[in-house]
């Protein structure tokens, strides 16, 4: 599956602990500034659920929370960790740039 | 829709009704949590347009995906059935397939000549293992989702080649042996006739369930592995039935005519031909327009 941007986005919400849509809208707005709207939230939840890295929690109301999977926060993980790299190679590498 | 409700909630009429089933209360309660958080309706509304054509184009690609795997599994089936019953039953009866003995008097003369005894094996064992690992991984999402979907047909669908091959086998024993009249060559020929149209019927039976359920993404996953290893092992056995085929024959081991070999590997090539033809064109086909099978 593709890392897209809300993919990734909600894993890493999930990644501290189970959270249903509105909660996820609002971390996502607070740690990364994105609005994901609803459509986009949802496409991105009902794929990580296909996909079995995040899975539905029992509820007793109609909003039912998600948990990332052990498989989803390995995925994520290693993401984040070749993202790292590419990113800390690029700072580096702007930092070595010539100044005009 | 109720009225209290902000009006992007209509819009979750354009998901797929699976869809809606599954997420649309979720997705609903949402929508009036951000609305009453203070998001604007209009961008809300044209995400989630965009967000019905994404889950449309998907379940139209998984669809679409489910019947291209369906349809070159059958016809891998097909393939591996007739290849495995010609290899198994006729390569026996006619006494085509090396003996370790065979073999060992054929290496001295030929030590180029690989030891397709030996291929022979290891092949067969390799497609009875993707066999039986393909066969139970459906049955069990098969009879889970006969359960679901209260489909007795299934359970006696999937009971048909068992009893086949429990009957069929039974009464092999009871056949006269050593005599050969022929009210008992009758009996041997139309018993293997038999057999022949119960492996047909069993394969159908199998196909049916395959074309009645819907089976799990990692199902078919399994099931296109299975079907790459069944067709690679086909390639693998014909080749080396000809290789020692064609050995023998160039040696001092041979004796009597070559037809029963000619055509066991024939229709071992084009059974083989045919499972790598369904395989290549389930891949190739492009998207909108199933293949057949």
């Amino acid at each position: 599956m593709d890392f897209t941007e809300p993919v990734v986005l909600v894993l890493t919400s999930l990644a501290d602990g189970p959270k249903h849509g509105y909660a996820l809208a609002k971390d996502i707005e607070d740690f990364a500034g994105a609005k994901l709207g609803p459509g986009t939230l949802y496409g991105a939840l009902s794929r990580l659920e296909d996909r079995g890295w995040i899975e539905a929690l029992p509820s007793d109301d109609r909003r039912r929370p998600y948990r990332i999977t052990a498989a989803g926060a390995d995925c994520l993980a290693k993401h984040l960790k070749a993202a790292q790299r590419v990113a800390t190679t690029g700072l580096s590498r702007l930092d070595l740039r010539p100044t005009i | 829709m109720r009225k209290d409700q902000p009006w992007p909630v209509a819009l979750l009429s354009a998901y797929p009704a699976d869809w809606r089933a599954r997420y649309g209360d979720e997705l609903e309660l949402l929508i009036a949590d951000l609305r009453a958080g203070g998001r604007a309706p209009i961008p809300m509304a044209f995400d989630l347009l965009c967000g019905a054509v994404a889950a449309w184009v998907r379940i139209e690609r998984r669809t679409l995906m489910s019947q291209r795997s369906r349809n070159a599994l059958i016809s891998v089936l097909w393939s591996w059935v007739a290849f495995a019953a010609v290899a198994a039953w006729f390569g026996h009866d006619l006494a085509i397939y090396p003996s370790a003995l065979k073999v060992a008097q054929i290496d001295p003369s030929h030590p180029a000549v690989p030891d397709a005894y030996h291929v022979l094996l290891a092949a067969g064992a390799v497609g009875v293992a993707a066999t039986a690992l393909a066969a139970i991984t459906f049955a069990i999402n098969a009879i889970g989702y006969a359960r679901r979907c209260g489909r007795r047909s299934t359970f006696v669908l999937m009971a048909v080649p068992v009893v086949i091959a429990g009957g069929w086998l039974g009464g092999l024993r009871l056949l006269p042996a050593g005599n050969f009249t022929v009210g008992n060559l009758t009996l041997a020929v139309g018993w293997l006739l038999l057999g022949v149209a119960g492996i047909a019927g069993s394969t159908q039976a199998v196909v049916t369930v395959i074309r009645s359920t819907e089976f799990s993404e990692r199902t078919w996953r399994i099931g296109g592995v299975a079907a790459a290893a069944v067709t690679a092992v086909m390639v693998v056995a014909t080749g080396a039935t000809i290789t020692w085929g064609v050995a023998e024959r160039a040696s001092q081991v041979h004796r009597g005519d070559a037809s029963g070999w000619l055509i066991v590997t024939a229709i071992m090539a084009v059974t083989t031909a045919r499972a790598v033809i369904a395989l290549i064109g389930a891949r190739r086909e492009p998207a909108g327009k199933p293949v057949a099978a």
